[in-house]
């Protein structure tokens, strides 16, 4: 496998540049005991992660070939695939919405400064509460924009 | 691994916590066989067949690894290397998922010893 899987960066995520014991990992990613002692194994055994038996933080010393393993796009694509799929397949509290929506070039344009207002509202937010709510509380959004026959085409090329 | 090693790696992968009486029922082989078999002695034809079949009826559990294996055979016949390229990581994502939820298992076959 290629990359990170989304379980695997989620531990990276919430050790980030700490220092953690167990406890704190698992409260931070709010995975299993059992699915975050194995994601940690795998990742310390990768050498993504260190530890002296108790404490675990990311390694310091990453190869710029790992990191772009960690962080090249093909593997980023298949994990934006990884989390788009168990948020259309989510069951509760669900939000999800796709259209194939007519718009002109004017609206086109409202829309796109609309998305660019959207992401300074997410990044602030964001910034505003990443200390106090850990990892595991924090919401996916994501959104695009495509033409249809673009990606139909990209559909029967298989890109 | 050899032919006999990833039978029982993959029998094993199967019923992870089988004791050495129940794949001796399973397969019809001697219990003293059996652990003499998942301690490295060499297998017999007969014997590797009836660790197949029952890898096999286990897996015939589940119509959709039929569909699955016939899709993929059209699929390696039509689809660009890259397209395969993807599907292979998307199936090694599902499995990695899978595995770091399960208990976690030796893959090796020191807890075949435990009957």
């Amino acid at each position: 496998m290629k990359g990170l899987s989304s379980l695997e960066r989620i531990i990276l995520e919430s050790i980030g540049k700490q220092v953690l014991v167990f406890e704190e990992i698992q409260n931070q990613s709010g995975l299993h005991e059992n699915v975050c002692f194995n994601v940690i194994q795998a990742l310390v055994i990768r050498g993504l992660v260190s530890t002296d038996g108790a404490r675990y933080r990311i390694s310091e010393k990453l190869s710029p070939l790992m990191i772009e393993e960690i962080n090249g796009k093909e593997a980023k694509e298949a994990e934006y695939l990884e989390l788009m799929e168990a948020l259309v397949a989510q069951k509760d509290n669900r939000i999800f919405r796709l259209q194939k929506v007519a718009m002109d070039s004017r609206d086109e344009k409202i829309f796109i400064a609309m998305l660019s207002n959207l992401e300074s509202f997410l990044a602030d937010a964001h910034k505003k509460a990443q200390s106090t709510v850990p990892v595991k509380e924090r919401k996916v959004i994501f959104w695009g924009l495509g033409e249809v026959h673009q990606l139909m085409n990209q559909i029967v090329a298989g890109n | 691994m050899t032919l006999q090693e990833k039978t029982l790696h993959r029998y094993r992968q199967l019923y992870p916590n089988q004791p050495l009486r129940e794949i001796s029922a399973r397969t019809g082989i001697q219990i003293t066989r059996v652990f003499r078999l998942f301690n490295g002695k060499i297998m017999k034809v007969g014997e590797l067949e009836a660790f197949e079949s029952a890898i096999n009826a286990k897996i015939a559990e589940n119509p959709s690894f039929a569909k699955l294996s016939s899709v993929v055979e059209e699929a390696s016949t039509i689809l660009t290397n890259e397209e395969l390229a993807k599907i292979a990581e998307y199936v090694a994502r599902k499995v990695s998922a899978k595995t770091f939820g399960r208990f976690y298992i030796k893959p090796n076959f020191e807890s075949a010893i435990i009957a």
